[in-house]
């Protein structure tokens, strides 16, 4: 257990190396939430919609904070697959999937909090309207949180999916594009999920995608009730314990089949 | 039963070939890279491992650190199979792979070590012993706080063999280890490989082009092309087996030499120096001195022994690799 601990500090560490990247990630992500917002202004000064635009701008806020647990991946992994530095990970005595796990949680986690804590605090310090408002209530507040947690958790499971598959196609490029399609409609961060019709949002809601980020939001602006909270974990964790079987399949076929090319 | 029992280990890849035009679908080549090799290793023992390009050195090394399921045959290290219960199999062995790291590029490499510590579970106390016991030998002391990004090739070197050997592998493989390294590097690494296999008893299996690795380290080697085993033994038997042509040159004082070369040898002459080629298993380096001495006064000679590499190459070529 102790070394897939280490290996998550390992990765933290080596994400505080970038700390130029780390300033002009949130830059860029500061300059997206603000044209966002803009853009939804714009929006409701044509025709108000039922949701009130504090929320829509929360949700923007959040959203961004939160963006690089959603998207990108490791590239030091990629990169590991593809040269065959992998075959090292293979002659320990670790799992590799849990082994590869923490490294992407950790990856996911430091990156998003480190750009995600200054970004809340400087939409804090925005006008009413344009920046984040205080979570509805506390049990809100708490249930929100630990939705994302477990939001990072299907995550990561389904990123291992993604290295699984790039250790047969040995380019990351296709895959990734898909699911961060997929990812970036159904998870709320190209339009807000509340402004999706009815019917689609029937859907929506009980992919993976829509739990992820969308719900712990939801639960922290009070557009869900506490109450559902229940039901958004459930449907969280069944995703979570569905890719994470369906990705230690695939790890374990992969290993079975694996080639490490060259020299 | 010796430590290391392969037999018959087989080992097949499938390669797709370019499209070739006016057909619809790519042609699949099968490659056999190992077509059934054998061997054992007694413990302690070091074994060099050579071929050319393409031989099936690195597969075996892969099957045999539990990285590849092979397609036939069976192998034993120590009592277990490689590729059944890897993760039980991999703590009692090392891997270096000249041409990958296993650490960690951004970080310090002591650093990369705690991690293996960790991984490898290994109590403090085993752990600053092994490490200090490597970092002296290796030299390492001073490159410890840097990050790896920042080493030379050399002494990155030095850091992935600490990192491979601090949980104290029953068995060493090492995979091109000097590759790129300069004479100075090269030589430091051949000493400590020597004395980690003194000292710890370590069975090391070697693989290389440098076959002056094999000279200063292999009491054995083992000769692999195509996919199967060609010679396995002493590395002098090796040499003498293939040993076959080498050549004199000689230059005299004075013109007007008659040089009478015992049977067998063949002279060439340009000027005043001439060239004589011949078999050493034929004739005696020493009666062919002596033959030479009787034609006058020599005033500067070389023999040219065939480079170990040379050989090397002939090898290959009479084995048609």
């Amino acid at each position: 257990m102790r070394a897939y601990f280490t290996v998550f500090k390992m990765r933290l560490r080596m994400e505080l190396q970038y700390r130029g990247a780390m300033i002009g990630g949130i830059a860029c992500q500061v300059f997206f939430g603000l044209i966002l917002v803009a853009l939804y202004r714009a929006l409701y000064e044509g025709k108000p919609q039922a949701i009130p635009i504090e929320h829509v701008a929360t949700y923007v806020w959040l959203q961004q904070s939160f963006f690089r647990m959603l998207v990108a991946s490791d590239p030091d992994l990629l990169d590991k697959i593809r040269s065959g530095d992998i075959s090292y990970d293979m002659c320990r005595p670790v799992d590799m999937y849990g082994f590869y796990y923490v490294r992407i949680m950790a990856q996911k986690l430091m990156g998003s909090l480190m750009r995600g804590i200054p970004m809340l605090v400087f939409a804090a310090l925005l006008p009413k309207g344009w920046g984040i408002v205080l979570p509805n209530s506390v049990p809100g507040l708490l249930a929100g949180v630990m939705a994302l947690v477990i939001g990072l958790l299907c995550m990561c499971a389904l990123e291992n999916i993604t290295m699984a598959f790039t250790m047969r196609t040995l380019d990351p490029r296709g895959i990734q594009a898909m699911l961060n399609l997929l990812m970036v409609t159904f998870s709320g961060n190209l339009l807000p999920l509340t402004l999706f019709p009815d019917s689609w949002q029937k859907v929506i809601k009980v992919l993976p995608y829509s739990q992820l980020l969308d719900a712990p939001i939801r639960l922290y602006t009070g557009e869900y009730p506490v109450s559902e909270a229940f039901k958004i974990i459930t449907i969280q964790l069944l995703w979570t314990l569905v890719l994470g079987a369906f990705g230690m399949y695939l790890w374990g076929r992969n290993k079975k089949r694996m080639i490490v090319q060259g020299g | 039963m010796s430590y290391i029992e392969v037999d018959g280990l087989k080992k097949t890849f499938t390669v797709k070939k370019k499209r070739e035009k006016g057909k619809l679908l790519r042609e699949k080549q099968t490659v056999e890279a190992l077509k059934g090799v054998s061997f054992s290793v007694e413990k302690g023992e070091l074994v060099g491992y050579i071929g050319p390009n393409g031989a099936g050195k690195s597969t075996t090394v892969k099957i045999l650190s539990g990285i590849l399921t092979p397609d036939g045959g069976k192998a034993n290290v120590g009592g277990r199979v490689p590729w059944v219960d890897r993760k039980e199999y991999v703590k009692h062995i090392g891997v270096v792979f000249g041409q990958r790291s296993q650490l960690w590029w951004d970080v310090p490499i002591i650093d990369s070590f705690s991690l293996l510590k960790d991984i490898y579970k290994l109590s403090s106390g085993d752990y600053e012993k092994r490490l200090k016991e490597l970092k002296d030998a290796l030299q390492l002391e001073e490159l410890l706080r840097t990050p790896l990004r920042l080493l030379s090739l050399g002494q990155r070197m030095r850091a992935e063999l600490c990192g491979s050997l601090l949980h104290r592998p029953e068995l060493l493989f090492l995979d091109e280890p000097t590759i790129g390294l300069d004479a100075v590097s090269k030589i430091a690494l051949r000493d400590f490989l020597k004395w980690e296999n003194k000292e710890n008893g370590t069975t090391i299996m070697l693989t290389t082009h440098d076959m002056e690795d094999i000279a200063a380290l292999c009491s054995r080697v083992m000769v692999l092309g195509h996919g199967q085993k060609l010679f396995d033994g002493k590395l002098p038997d090796l040499l003498e087996r293939f040993d076959t042509v080498r050549t004199v040159s000689v230059k005299y004082d004075g013109t007007d030499i008659s040089l009478k070369v015992p049977e067998g040898a063949s002279v060439s002459q340009k000027d005043n120096e001439f060239f004589i080629t011949y078999c050493p298993k034929e004739i005696p380096t020493a009666r062919l001195l002596v033959a030479l001495q009787d034609a006058g006064t020599i005033s500067e000679m070389t023999l040219q022994p065939e480079n170990i590499d040379h050989l090397i190459a002939a090898m290959y070529k009479e084995l048609d690799l």
